[in-house]
């Protein structure tokens, strides 16, 4: 650092002296560095760092967690810049792939510098084994590895994980590719396996359980949920002592190779047990697993039995036997009465999260009897409860002053509703889906007091106009999630409002024929930090509006223009210049021409994961356009639908 | 029915047996005595000894012992007739001999074929026909046959003789276990087989569902071997793209450990368009001039193949894949690159 650099930051004071620095200078390196550890806000902490060149070096020197979004960088940033670095994510990098990942981690392979204990590589689709087995290679403390929604990987992507023998924590969701050689291999290479989740990866089977079960006596933490296995794997699992939380959920369609016995032989004996996600499991609940679920008293925290035929009996059963209950999963459970549930919650009044979706015999007794004994309630599921109405609601707002969450999708709610719920300060999430009696009133109750709203759910709550966003968007600042599809009243003042929103990040604005570019450009201009986009069906946004976000919105991750009036020239502007954009769905854009697609096409093969076009499109489109977009790693779905407008 | 080289049965008990055997079979043989001379009155001349086949004729030797589990079908040794081909007509791949002009066939229904360019005779639809199984259905005498290999238990003058039933039979035992082995799997490259057939049936086998473990060991099942690992410390399931590496100590990691080694030579030669210094041209340069063009047709040429898929391009060599480029930029590529 030049000297001229120094003096400009001492503001006048001596040359080299640091001791007679003032302000920041005046703490060391290392005090600096707890001072940034403080500040939670990632936005406060490059402020701090842009500021001061003490902060930058500070930062620089004790900086653990890194959210990579461009990967040009990555190399300086991992091997020189942050050597104290342990937490890497890498889901949100743009066109990541296996010889960036290997770059970026080349020189300190052998040298061992990284200290990189957690890594994050969920959806990163373009990476493969060559890329983890660098990764491993240089990374020997590593210990936790999330590659979820990996849908290319493989065996191979999970032998090359398997170097790592320190792995404790392992997401392999939804990696269809893995089987029980890859689960095996896993299994071997890493005996202290803690936690580990499998789902969705429907190639595994009751024999890479069975192994699992052997290898890794430490497991405490197993997601099997959408497995094909059945009671053996049960049986398999029951050998491991320290297995806390279980999650076996299954496909709607009903598993049959799980009998009750066998979840009983799981329960049986347990001291540690502590959550169970069952879901749609049974067909209904034997004694056997009632008698056993009284072992587990002390120690389960959640249940989860989505699906199953209850009765008053069981509930209360439960109820008597598990009083440490924090979280029950009722969704879709038939014949599950106000009587049920008063008889559950009256003995569990730890109860955080109540999950009692679809479950329409509901009516507001229930709801008095959750407000009377659970006055800790933190999350309530409610959708299709449509017994449900203010009475209920002012109940739970009045005695549950702690309540964060609450779906009352196609429930019975009206502005009165919300004014009772306004008064719950701590809501975050606010679901309020085919409400249609809501209207701007509601809102603007719902903006006075709950200044903490993260997410706002008004689908086809087309009451909704343009003053309600204004009031949204006055009080409620740190919203992230809106959903705003068929309020088709909204136009494009109302956008200008929701422009205020710097920290919106997911907007949905399916089919709002009256907004046009003029409303996205202020979108674009306004919510920084918006990553995903869906303006399906709005058949007034033009090119106009194209542009704007193509200048503005630059962390779009996400975008859906189907059915919008834009023409080509706009598209590949579009395309060209959002670094970011992974995933774009553009049906039936009838304005754009055949050489329109293909060159916007080309300007972003090499970011694009997904794609969504017209079928027609598929015999257009040049082969070797749509070769090179696959061999980068996109998925295109092609549609067939017809061209119809719709108004709502 | 004359007996050529029969051997004269010795105990007396059993001439009568033979007795009882040959009386009651008594018409069916001369039936076969008629439709065998034909036979042979069709095919001479063609050099092949079917004489042999007819006439040789042995009565059954009744000393056999051994008749425990014979063909199967507990025939005591008075009941069937035995023949024993030579060897020179088991491996004869024809048969069937053209009386006329002596060309062999194979099947019995392409020189029925070839016959009718001999003549109108044969053009007729009873020469042609197939020649009807009545006949053989009716005759109730069961064939058997020896193998002419002197030892083989095959063999009539074995102790413990056991027939052939038919002489396709005959043929598959004699190559398979008097010939050498000249058909090769094309897979495997090991097995070897006489019998053609044999081959096709192993190579569609061969090489499928081969379990394997890091040790080396093979199964045929994946639980077997999953059985085998779960028994031993260290050991893995092998990959079947990863040949299976002797891993002693370490916990099936030595393959994985190799491969970052060889990664990082490889990295240079994949990585024509991007890499690891900043001095080959076509990577940072070529990233950043296309954030600011719009539609910079530098997009086309810094591609970032990830390895997976850079095995199809690879393969079949980079030139191929710089055909996709107009051919200016590939030499401003080629320019940079030499900076």
């Amino acid at each position: 650092m030049s000297r001229e650099g120094r003096r400009l930051d001492h503001g006048g004071g001596g040359g080299d002296d640091v001791a007679g620095g003032v302000g920041v200078l005046v703490l060391s390196l290392d005090l600096l560095g707890q001072v940034l550890d403080r500040l939670r806000d990632p936005r406060d902490r490059k402020a701090c760092r842009l500021v001061s060149r003490a902060f930058e070096r500070a930062e620089a020197a004790h900086r653990r967690a890194l959210r990579a979004l461009r990967r040009e960088p990555l190399p300086r940033l991992l091997l020189r810049a942050f050597p104290a670095l342990e937490r890497l994510d890498l889901s949100a990098c743009a066109s990541l792939d296996d010889a960036c990942l290997a770059a970026a981690v080349a020189g300190a392979a052998g040298a061992g510098d990284l200290r990189i204990r957690r890594v994050c590589l969920a959806r990163a689709s373009g990476v493969g084994w060559r890329g983890l087995e660098a990764l491993v290679a240089a990374c020997p403390r590593l210990e936790a590895v999330d590659l979820s929604h990996c849908v290319g990987a493989g065996d191979r992507e999970a032998a090359a994980l398997a170097a790592a023998a320190g792995l404790r924590e392992l997401k392999l969701e939804k990696c269809l590719g893995v089987t029980d050689m890859g689960l095996a291999k896993v299994v071997v290479g890493c005996p202290r396996l803690e936690k580990l989740s499998v789902k969705w990866c429907r190639e595994i089977s009751d024999i890479g359980i069975d192994l699992l079960a052997k290898k890794c006596p430490e497991l405490r933490s197993l997601d099997i949920s959408y497995l094909q296995v059945g009671n053996e794997s049960l049986r398999s699992i029951s050998s491991l002592e320290k297995l806390e939380e279980l999650a076996m959920s299954v496909d709607v369609s009903r598993c049959d190779h799980v009998t009750s016995q066998g979840l009983a032989s799981l329960v049986d004996g347990r001291n540690f047990f502590q959550k169970l996600y069952a879901a749609d499991c049974l067909h209904e609940i034997g004694q056997c697993f009632l008698s056993k679920l009284a072992t587990l008293k002390g120690t389960l925290t959640a249940l989860k039995l989505d699906g199953l035929e209850v009765s008053d009996s069981l509930l209360s059963a439960i109820g008597e036997d598990c009083v440490n209950l924090v979280e029950i999963g009722l969704s879709k459970c038939s014949c599950v009465t106000d009587e049920g549930i008063s008889s559950l919650v009256a003995r569990c009044s730890h109860l955080k999260k109540i999950d009692l979706t679809c479950c329409n015999l509901i009516t507001n007794s229930a709801l008095d009897s959750i407000a009377e004994n659970c006055r800790m309630v933190e999350c309530l599921r409610l959708e299709s409860c449509s017994l449900i109405n203010e009475k209920g609601l002012e109940r739970i707002a009045t005695r549950c002053p702690n309540l964060k969450e609450i779906d009352l999708t196609d429930c019975g709610v009206n502005d009165a509703a919300l004014q009772h719920l306004a008064k719950c300060s701590e809501l975050l999430i606010l679901k309020l889906g085919l409400c249609s009696n809501i209207s701007d009133k509601g809102l603007t109750f719902i903006s006075l007091n709950c200044t903490k709203l993260v997410e706002l759910d008004l689908y086809r709550c087309n009451s909704i106009t343009d003053d309600g966003l204004a009031a949204l968007a006055s009080g409620c600042k740190r919203i992230k999630q809106l959903n705003l599809c068929y309020c088709n009243k909204i136009t494009d003042s109302g956008l200008g409002h929701l422009a205020l929103l710097e920290e919106l990040t997911n907007l949905e604005l399916r089919c709002l024929v009256r907004i046009t570019g003029i409303g996205i450009s202020s979108i674009a201009t306004g919510c920084k930090s918006l990553i995903e986009l869906d303006l399906k069906r709005c058949y007034s946004v033009d090119d106009a509006g194209l542009w704007a976000l193509a200048r503005y919105a630059l962390n779009l991750r996400q975008l859906t223009i189907s059915y919008c009036q834009v023409t080509g020239l706009g598209l590949c502007h579009l395309l060209s210049s959002l670094k970011c954009l992974q995933d774009i769905k553009m049906v039936h854009l009838s304005w754009v021409s055949i050489e329109g697609f293909e060159m916007a096409l080309r300007a972003a093969c090499g970011r694009l994961k997904k794609l969504k076009m017209l079928s027609g499109l598929k015999t257009v489109l040049s082969p070797d356009l749509l070769q090179l977009l696959q061999a980068y790693g996109c998925r295109i779905r092609w549609v067939n639908k017809p061209l119809v407008y719709k108004d709502g | 029915m004359v007996d050529n080289g029969s051997q004269p049965s010795c105990h007396a008990g059993d001439i009568a047996q033979q007795q009882q055997a040959v009386n009651t079979d008594l018409t069916c043989l001369i039936v076969q005595l008629i439709s065998t001379a034909e036979l042979t009155d069709g095919t001479v001349g063609g050099g092949i000894e079917i004489d042999n086949v007819v006439e040789e004729q042995d009565t059954k030797d009744v000393d056999e012992g051994g008749d425990a589990g014979m063909d199967g079908e507990n025939l005591p040794p008075g009941s069937y007739e035995l023949l024993q081909l030579e060897k020179d007509e088991i491996l004869a791949p024809h048969t069937h001999f053209c009386a006329i002009c002596g060309k062999g066939f194979k099947r019995d229904a392409n020189l029925r074929m070839h016959m009718r360019g001999h003549g109108d005779e044969y053009k007729s639809p009873a020469a042609l026909a197939k020649p009807p199984r009545d006949a053989s259905v009716e005759n109730a005498v069961v064939k058997r046959y020896s193998c002419p290999f002197v030892g083989c238990k095959r063999n009539k003058l074995h102790k413990n003789f056991q027939p052939l039933k038919t002489i396709l039979c005959v043929k598959n035992h004699y190559k398979r276990s008097h010939c050498e082995k000249s058909h090769t799997c094309s897979r495997c490259h090991t097995k070897k087989f006489s019998v053609l057939a044999d081959l096709k049936t192993h190579e569609k086998h061969c090489g499928r569902d081969k379990w394997l473990c890091s040790c080396g060991t093979s199964f045929s099942r994946k639980d077997k071997l999953f059985a085998h690992v779960a028994l031993f410390q260290g050991h893995t399931p092998a990959l079947p793209s990863e040949e299976p590496k002797a891993s002693s100590d370490q916990a099936g990691l030595v393959g994985s450990q190799q491969e970052p080694a060889k990664l990082a030579s490889s990295i240079d030669s994949f990585m024509w368009g991007n890499s690891l210094s900043n001095d080959s041209a076509l990577d940072v340069k070529g990233l950043e001039s296309c954030s600011d063009d719009f539609l910079s047709t530098a997009n086309y040429g810094s591609f970032n193949f990830s390895f997976g898929r850079l095995d199809e391009f690879i393969g079949s060599s980079s030139e191929s894949s710089f055909a996709m480029l107009p051919p200016d930029h590939f030499q401003s590529a080629q320019k940079r690159g030499g900076n």
